[in-house]
């Protein structure tokens, strides 16, 4: 089973998702990093950060509870975030684990609070 | 992505689960936008997340030319328009229960004749500043030629781009490209206005919400005159942005009218 996410594989995984939302030849430019903004340093419009919403949905499922973290924001604010507060809100919520291999009693809620320190700081092997 | 074919056309669609699919209590949600410069994104954070945070099913998608979804010179008129949403729907898995339709300006339009062409699909209309009869043809052609005779052989997307406009030039490519390169003004002039006779044909609930200054009054008044069940609400000191300036009322109006229409039963007229 893989072990939860690092921030930097977390920001790997978006850039590369970026990449593939966008098109690369306005990305090869610009490197993306946690203080990369959506809005003033990559330009995203609206329906793009809706496409890397799908894929993030893809990449971590149900886990990371991507709504929930837009759910109070209107677009203008999720165009101002960084790529790092994405980072971090998938960072700090637990990994998806392949389904075949989840065991019955392995529920963990979709909201459980858990710090965004934890996955980062100290991956569990398991 | 998720791109779903139907009517032989790549549809870039997104679904947002409901938040307890447990429960059974929500509706769905199909969410269909406007014109020209609209895709699916103007519903993402304004109605469509919170109705999927309200538990229902909420699906969007690019119609055709727009947004992520291909673009083919031909099919812009309402009759293709209906068939891309009933085959959709049908790919989607959607089509043994009626669904609520949420439709924006032209996306309204485009709701209402779905439920006169196909009522055994159509629980419920909810219809936001949408174009049902009077001058609005007439009144819309003209700016989309304005707009096309602009674009038309222009340099402007370029050199939006190279000022680094990345999401002007985008937007007046695409633009340049619906207006000039696809058959869309022409089959939004062969579109007939609705008559009262149609109007009385609407079997499901309608919610229809206007601004209070849009010239579009006057055809939604008169679809609550002769609709069996249609109620209106006006947004005092909007035009036709209700969508967008309105948007905190219009979330209650939505969500307040999907909640009572996921008490009661399913009933599918056919």
């Amino acid at each position: 089973m893989a072990p939860d996410p690092t921030a930097e594989q977390i920001l790997a995984d978006i850039t590369a998702m970026l990449v593939e939302t966008v098109g690369d030849e306005f990305l090869l430019a610009e490197e993306v990093t946690l203080k990369t903004t959506f809005n003033e340093d990559l330009a995203l419009e609206s329906i793009e950060f809706v496409a890397l919403a799908e894929l993030l949905q893809q990449r971590y499922g149900a886990a990371v509870d991507l709504i929930a973290f837009l759910a109070e924001k209107d677009m203008e604010e999720i165009l101002a975030m960084t790529v790092g507060d994405l980072v971090s809100h998938i960072a700090g919520t637990p990994a998806p684990a392949p389904v075949a291999q989840v065991p019955v009693d392995a529920h963990v809620p979709a909201d459980a609070q858990v710090p965004a320190s934890r996955a980062v700081a100290s991956a569990p092997a398991g | 992505m998720a791109e779903i074919l139907a009517n032989s056309l790549r549809f870039h669609v997104h679904r947002l689960p409901a938040a307890d699919p447990g429960s059974g209590a929500g509706a769905t949600a199909v969410f269909l936008h406007g014109l020209v410069v609209d895709n699916l994104s103007s519903f993402y954070c304004t109605l469509a997340v919170p109705a999927a945070r309200a538990g229902h099913d909420v699906v969007l998608y690019d119609q055709r030319g727009h947004g992520r979804t291909e673009r083919p010179p031909a099919g812009y008129d309402i009759g293709t328009s209906v068939r891309d949403l009933t085959a959709l729907l049908a790919a989607l898995g959607l089509g043994e229960r009626p669904v609520h339709l949420v439709g924006n300006s032209y996306g309204g339009t485009l709701a209402l004749h779905t439920a006169l062409a196909r009522p055994d699909l159509v629980a419920g209309l909810i219809l936001i500043e949408p174009p049902l009869n009077g001058p609005w043809i007439e009144n819309m052609l003209d700016t989309l030629s304005v707009a096309a005779l602009g674009l038309e052989g222009s340099q402007v997307p370029r050199e939006l781009a190279s000022l680094g406009a990345r999401k002007a030039a985008r937007l007046t490519a695409t633009a340049d490209e619906l207006l000039n390169r696809t058959t869309l003004i022409d089959d939004i002039a062969a579109a007939r206005p609705f008559t009262p006779e149609d109007f009385a044909r609407v079997r499901c609930p309608v919610l229809a919400v206007c601004g209070e200054h849009s010239e579009l009054v006057p055809g939604v008044r008169q679809l609550a005159r002769h609709a069996p069940q249609c109620s209106v609400r006006v947004v005092p000191g909007l035009g036709h942005d209700v969508l967008q300036g309105g948007t905190g009322e219009l979330r209650r109006a939505v969500l307040d009218r999907l909640a009572e229409a996921a008490r009661q039963p399913q009933v599918v007229t056919v």
